[in-house]
């Protein structure tokens, strides 16, 4: 099945007064209909600049400078993503696409009531009073939030109830993908737990796909069906919840997994070093500065992203047959 | 036998009308030898202000703190400069503790210089590395630079480098991994375990996160709403939480494991999220009207910390009335 939205070669960066500094690169990456896809890496790894890019809301100096989206609708449409003009792209946003970004709980105008930040998007949609308030109800009761809150300002809302409400207007025009960018991040595990899960309700309910961006391993453990795990603008490795967190190829991978503080008695070591920024990335393979198995050819090539069975993908010359077959 | 440190009956309340507890009625003690207490809770849950209380940044309500047998708050100057020296704060933002005019390591210059650590600029800068080298950095990657040409990972360890040439007795860390990345957040808490175990420098970890708690060990105390609903030794209150709040939030952990994922669905249950806690008093449990255990006689006084377990090494204090 052809995936819902299919990425490829998408290079996006920073805009110099003299040369444009890439900050992802070369991503390729299928997020499949239905799934909850997570997407992993320390802060600096270019996750939000991709959640942006497929959004097409990159702001200056952020550029995208090449490679390809295409969007495909269970109705038979598709939309190449990158080739769309401005005023077909606002169409599909929101109600095609939606997105929440990092901190947005925080973006709600404090002067206007929830009901008028709710259906405002939805008349701008084409909508008319009555069904905007009917689909922002609805939209309220997928994350257990009562449509009286429609009355209510930001201020009297708790956090998790703010982050409900930019959930619920995210989902209000039953988009088919949904990019939320560190959803939970500011809130407290009880109020964490009830918002993922409601999310995951939702795409139950609608039949949504979910890109789920996100630092936290526990996070993605939880919830996703697939991870993706970003390194330094690049997708390392790709592959299901399970076998990232069970058998993980890719050595940062590897590190990352292992660096997750579990229970007392035996200690875990960091990754050591730090992660390159998009103003030095390494040539080569750009881990290999920190990579515990290093080989020469780490330093000189770009490793591709390439399938390893049982749908993992890893981006790692270790695994590549020459290498394998003269170990 | 002395605690170094001993909360007692802490109670913080601000504003006028309205009144906020934001701590009420909190004891807790740190033992004379080294150890790590984990001060656990959501926000909103007082952990922080208890922080700034015991730090002396801010002057309780009600309660007091005595560090080695003295109330903190007595104003003996020399006293309280030997305080200032051996009572440490790690804080949570490692960007807004540091000037950005200055090189970084004018943090440690500081110490070295007002406490008079050093006879020499060679034997300042001995220190400096010795310092930087408990903490896993190395030198040549953090001297000379200034702060934003290091990472939030680099300057969090250059803090407790800054501690570690004090040689305190106790560090007050107030969650001081939430803004670094996940793949360096095992080194910061394998720093502080070294300093417990070599150095006897006890820890006062104060976090959301229960998951470093348990990586921790030691001791925990469990808050909610200004006041300690359960208090044990870690790892026994991690895997059998007596308090239902304990037992809410620790299920509610997002294991990094996706076959021990969440069981029940808690989205549209009784425990969804209740407004601020505004509608009885607080002469009562404040967790009843979230509790799925809930009695009558929760509503009606204040459950105290008391002994559940005493024997075992399981044991611990529980704020419920289910145990007493």
């Amino acid at each position: 099945m052809p995936a819902l939205l299919e990425i490829r070669g998408l290079t996006a960066g920073l805009q110099g007064q003299r040369a444009v500094t890439e900050v992802v690169s070369q991503v390729d990456l299928d997020v499949q209909a239905g799934e909850i896809l997570g997407v992993v890496g320390e802060s600096g790894c270019g996750k939000s600049t991709l959640a942006a890019a497929i959004m097409r809301l990159l702001l200056p100096p952020q550029v995208l400078q090449s490679g390809s989206m295409t969007l495909r609708l269970k109705d038979g449409k598709t939309y190449e993503l990158l080739d769309l003009p401005e005023a077909d792209l606002r169409q599909l946003r929101w109600r095609r696409l939606s997105y929440i970004p990092q901190g947005s709980m925080n973006s709600l105008n404090p002067v206007l009531r929830i009901e008028r930040q709710m259906t405002d998007t939805l008349i701008q949609h084409g909508l008319s009073r009555e069904e905007a308030l009917r689909r922002s109800i609805a939209a309220l009761e997928l994350v257990n939030l009562e449509p009286r809150l429609l009355d209510s300002y930001p201020h009297e809302l708790s956090g998790g109830m703010r982050q409900r409400v930019i959930i619920a207007a995210a989902v209000s025009m039953r988009p088919a993908l949904i990019v939320a960018d560190e959803l939970t991040t500011a809130l407290d595990v009880v109020t964490q737990r009830q918002i993922l899960q409601e999310l995951a309700a939702i795409r139950d309910e609608l039949g949504a796909t979910i890109l789920i961006i996100t630092h936290d391993m526990g996070v993605v453990a939880q919830i996703a069906d697939r991870v993706a795990v970003m390194y330094a603008g690049k997708i390392a490795e790709l592959g299901t919840v399970n076998g990232i967190f069970e058998s993980p190829l890719h050595p940062y991978s590897q590190g990352l997994i292992g660096s997750i503080p579990r229970e007392g008695g035996h200690r875990v070591e960091g990754l050591p070093g730090e992660a390159p920024s998009p103003w030095n990335y390494p040539a080569g393979c750009r881990f290999h500065t920190r990579c515990p198995h290093v080989i020469d050819r780490c330093r000189a090539q770009v490793p591709a992203l390439l399938p390893q069975g049982d749908g993992t993908w890893a981006a790692c010359h270790l695994y590549e047959p020459e290498v394998l077959s003269n170990a | 036998m002395r605690d170094l440190l001993v909360v007692e009956n802490l109670q913080q309340v601000f504003g006028g009308k309205t009144r906020t507890y934001a701590v009420d009625g909190v004891n807790f003690r740190i033992p004379e030898e080294p150890a790590i207490v984990s001060l656990v809770g959501e926000s909103g849950s007082g952990k922080s202000t208890i922080a700034r209380i015991i730090l002396g940044l801010l002057q309780p309500t009600a309660g007091r703190v005595l560090y080695e047998g003295t109330d903190i708050s007595t104003r003996d100057r020399k006293w309280n400069r030997k305080f200032r020296g051996e009572v440490q704060a790690v804080f949570q933002d490692p960007y807004s503790v540091y000037n950005p005019v200055y090189k970084a390591e004018r943090v440690l210059k500081l110490v070295i210089r007002k406490f008079g650590l050093a006879k020499s600029k060679a034997e300042a800068q001995t220190l400096m590395e010795e310092a930087l080298r408990a903490v896993d950095l190395r030198p040549e990657e953090v001297l000379g630079r200034h702060p934003h040409q290091l990472s939030g990972g680099q300057r969090q360890r250059l803090m407790l480098a800054r501690v570690y040439l004090m040689r305190p007795r106790l560090i007050i860390a107030d969650e001081p991994i939430s803004m670094i990345d996940a793949g360096m957040r095992a080194s910061f808490l394998n720093i502080l375990l070294d300093f417990r175990e070599t150095h006897g420098i006890s820890t006062l970890f104060i976090t959301h996160d229960l998951s470093t708690a348990m990586y921790l060990g030691g001791e925990i105390i469990v808050l909610y709403q200004g006041r300690i609903m359960e208090r044990g030794q870690t790892r026994a209150v991690m895997s059998d939480p007596q308090h239902p709040y304990a037992q809410l939030l620790i299920s509610s952990i997002p294991t990094p494991d996706p076959r021990k994922r969440w069981q029940e669905d808690l989205s549209a249950g009784p425990l969804a999220e209740v407004g601020a806690g505004i509608s009885s008093g607080r002469d009562r449990c404040l967790f009843a009207e979230r509790c799925p255990a809930v009695m009558d006689r929760c509503w009606g006084a204040r459950p105290h910390l008391q002994a559940v377990d005493k024997a075992s090494e399981t044991s611990r204090d529980v704020a419920c009335y289910l145990y007493s």
